[in-house]
């Protein structure tokens, strides 16, 4: 390989390049972080998210106030209101099923929460603070049952569809690659 | 020559088009009045003319007041029908009409409710305050502007005509949305309104969510409801339905040189065919309300 | 069939299947997505997103099992004198065919290899996944019965065989040290990893093993068609399938049906199609994701361009939301497959040899 002058001399240099790239690793390594603070982009994501659920918590609290004291058709007018400003919103969507579930207004209820899923798949994540995987679990062991019954019994384009946003969710609940 | 060989064409064209549609059978569908016979015309003539490609029948819509209804229904002036739930059910009962499917709008799909309102800081807070008070209904065929308020006082021991200081049905159009300006203005002290309508103004941003107090709901009952004359051929029917509830929010018709889409236009989400015994509960509201069609005297 | 169960050869293939049937189950229990124990190319979409190819924040981590696997073939090959460095045809063909790998199987949600553990699952939608794949090979190989073929792999002057073991042994180092420009996620199926040393051991074995063997999915598939029982390959993907099954049963995974399956959608025409490409340029290029891997890491330059080409796809396909879901396939995910098929057509076009056919 190192058959005349230049291939020593080549050698030579890719020798230095190496060193040099080791040297600046080693010594400055620690100071990588520093130098660049926007490299540690874990940090910046985790700050970025903490800030998504603190803000949606504020901005649903009087949604949130209003469930928690019964009062659901206050509620959903609150989520009309909030409407405006964010349409289309998951999390709305995730608080507007889970109302009309407490009022047993279950197609409603099953497309909402299946809009919000889509939306954002945090709600049926184990890690996240928003998730509502035990809720979305009940909702699935108790109306899947009944509604691929009643599917059975009658033709309904609108059961279908019920019966097809509980399959999602009952797909998304069972993880796998997204 | 070859001006008069287009003129040719275009009046056998024309010819052919007026052949085509004239071959088809003339049906009409009476549509209850909301606000107009204008408003409603605007609303479902798209509709119409998508039913009309899709069933290959020449459907007529025909706006009819509420109170008309049933008569005009009775006197066969129309094959179908689109009215209110209680509407449907006075159909139902007296002229034994098909349903067919249930209009979709709002935060409860296929179904909707009553709300009784008052204003915040009125401090009426709940339903036994209105004792006394001046309240104001929707009009009275209005299963969700009137009979579930009216159900909801009888069921929490209030009885409307004994028991408050006086109440009142707004005239002309737009009853409900008076019927919420009245408390917001301090004209009445508690409203009955559909708890559809509130929503949609709220999301309008005529009202907020926190002008009103919400003293009770009534359960849920289903919404608008298209119906048909026990006559109609069962097949008619069967895929009237089916085009109604396979509708989706993207289907558009080619009315008057522009093309819409046809549930936007007549300010629906979609069709639900629902079983006719989703309408017991509003049954019940009407028997304990004694109204039609179980009104006794 | 008899010659072929004689052969020592087949045998070890046969082990080479049973170890990845065992350990495609078993590393999903240890923490890997359900039904994506090993998934080459939900796991490439992983790394592009660690890598910062695409934006996903659910999509983030080097995945250890492509480490192993690449480097687990270099140490097989070198073990063995079987490292050469080679490569030098169609370079962009091969390329541009790892971009539609990925499409093809970012559509169907799943690798050949997922394809196999997600049917053993019960996941009956993963079926016109199977049906496109077998149609697929067999298309691929009627392009080669008529003298289509990107040409063979040569010696190569200047190791251009040693740069994608060098990357993954550069992604091991990333992959130990995380840097803070690699990302990882917290929160969906990224999230999900059987612990590090321990995917990095199995999936070592594996690729050691996949190297002596030429294991591949499509190639099991491929010699059945051609020769029937005589494959030994396809010897090796039966005890896969076999020992898949049987991991799914004991491990309580198995759940038959088409519906609340994990990591599947109802859109059965493009699971077909998306694996039907995936076969197609499978056999044009002589392998599956997973054997592009193992080959990239015996020194061809060829392989890894394809492996370079399926990790840009990778990031193209989460960046574009071109990858099928479980709501169904995006519109612009079904005109990629169908951009992969014109891609795979005008290749049987271009690389015909006429007087051969």
């Amino acid at each position: 390989m190192f058959k005349d002058r230049v291939d020593i001399l080549l050698a030579g240099l890719l020798l230095v390049c190496v060193a040099a790239g080791v040297a600046l690793l080693i010594g400055g390594g620690s100071q990588a972080s520093q130098l660049n603070p926007s490299l540690d982009k874990a940090i910046a994501r985790d700050m970025t998210y903490q800030a998504k659920v603190s803000f949606l918590e504020r901005l649903y609290a009087p949604v949130n106030e209003l469930q928690q004291n019964g009062k659901y058709e206050a509620a959903l007018l609150k989520l009309d209101e909030l409407s405006r400003n964010y349409p289309n919103e998951a999390h709305g969507e995730l608080l507007r099923g889970e109302i009309l579930l407490r009022m047993q207004v279950i197609p409603q209820a099953v497309e909402h929460l299946a809009k919000a899923v889509r939306l954002s798949a945090d709600y049926v994540d184990r890690q996240s603070p928003l998730s509502r995987r035990s809720l979305i679990d009940q909702l699935i062991a108790n109306q899947l049952p009944k509604l691929k019954a009643k599917a059975l019994a009658q033709e309904n384009a609108s059961l279908q569809k019920t019966l097809q946003n509980l399959y999602y969710l009952q797909g998304r609940l069972a993880g796998g690659c997204e | 020559m070859y001006l008069l060989r287009l003129i040719l064409l275009g009046s056998l064209a024309l010819l052919a088009g007026c052949q085509g549609s004239s071959d088809r059978p003339v049906m009409k569908i009476g549509y209850m009045n909301c606000n107009s016979a204008e408003e409603t015309m605007e609303r479902f003539q798209p509709l119409t003319k998508y039913l009309s490609d899709k069933l290959n029948v020449e459907f007529q819509a025909v706006p009819v007041d509420t109170q008309d209804f049933a008569e005009r229904f009775a006197g066969g002036e129309f094959e179908f029908a689109h009215t209110n739930s209680l509407v449907y059910l006075i159909l139902h009962e007296e002229q034994q009409a098909t349903l067919l499917a249930t209009e979709k709008r709002g935060n409860y799909g296929s179904h909707t409710a009553g709300a009784i309102i008052s204003k915040k800081g009125s401090g009426i807070k709940k339903i036994e305050d209105i004792k006394g008070k001046r309240v104001i209904f929707g009009p009275q065929l209005a299963p969700s502007g009137y009979l579930a308020q009216y159900d909801l006082m009888l069921r929490n021991g209030i009885d409307p005509e004994l028991d408050i200081a006086y109440y009142a049905i707004p005239t002309g159009s737009f009853k409900h949305e008076k019927v919420v300006y009245s408390v917001y203005f301090d004209q009445f002290d508690v409203a009955a309104v559909p708890a559809l309508d509130l929503e949609l103004m709220t999301r309008a941003g005529k009202v907020t969510a926190d002008d009103f107090n919400i003293l009770g709901q009534s359960p849920t009952f289903p919404y608008c409801t298209f119906s048909a004359r026990k006559d109609v051929d069962a097949d008619l029917v069967k895929k009237f339905r089916q085009v109604l509830v396979d509708l989706t929010e993207p289907d558009t018709v080619d009315y008057q040189g522009e093309t819409l889409k046809v549930l936007a236009s007549a300010w629906i989400n979609g069709f639900e065919a629902l079983a006719d015994s989703d309408y017991d509960q509003l049954r019940e509201m009407a028997k304990r309300a004694n109204m039609p069609p179980y009104q006794e005297f | 069939m008899r010659d072929a169960l004689r052969d020592p050869q087949t045998w070890l293939v046969m082990l080479a299947g049973t170890v990845l049937g065992i350990c495609g189950v078993w590393l999903a229990v240890l923490g890997n997505p359900q039904n994506s124990g090993i998934c080459v190319s939900c796991f490439l979409e992983n790394s592009a997103g660690a890598l910062g190819l695409h934006d996903n924040p659910r999509m983030q981590y080097l995945r250890p099992e492509l480490i192993g696997f690449v480097l687990g073939s270099t140490l097989s090959a070198f073990s063995f004198k079987e490292f050469s460095s080679k490569g030098g045809s169609a370079p962009m063909q091969r390329l541009l065919s790892g971009i539609f790998l990925i499409v093809g199987c970012a559509v169907f949600i799943g690798c050949p290899i997922k394809l196999f553990l997600r049917l053993t699952a019960g996941d009956w939608t993963a079926l016109p996944g199977l049906f496109g794949l077998v149609v697929g090979v067999w298309l691929g190989l009627k392009g080669l019965e008529v003298g289509v073929g990107l040409g063979a792999a040569k010696k190569q002057f200047g190791g251009s065989g040693y740069w994608t073991p060098l990357l993954f042994l550069l992604l091991l180092g990333f992959l130990l040290l995380r840097p803070g420009f690699i990302l990882f996620s917290q929160r969906g199926s990224a999230a999900e990893a059987a612990p590090v040393l321990l995917s990095l051991g199995i999936s070592l074995l594996i690729g050691f093993l996949a190297q002596r063997t030429r294991f591949c999915i499509t190639g099991g598939l491929r010699d059945l068609l051609m020769i029937g029982l005589r494959a030994q390959l396809f010897w090796g993907l039966l005890l896969f399938v076999l020992l898949a099954f049987v991991g799914s049963l004991v491990s309580g995974n198995f759940t038959p049906g088409f519906y609340g399956q994990p990591g599947a959608h109802l859109d059965m025409v493009w699971s077909f199609l998306g694996m039907l490409l995936v076969g197609a340029i499978s056999v044009l290029i002589g392998g599956c994701p997973f054997r592009q891997l193992i080959k990239a890491g015996e020194g061809d330059a060829d392989a890894g361009l394809v492996v370079i080409g399926m990790l840009l796809g990778a990031g193209l396909v989460q960046s574009w939301q071109l990858a099928g879901t479980a709501a169904g396939v995006p519109l612009y995910g079904k005109v990629a497959v169908v951009a992969g098929l014109a891609f795979f057509i005008l290749n049987l076009l271009l690389f015909r040899e006429r007087d051969i056919a």
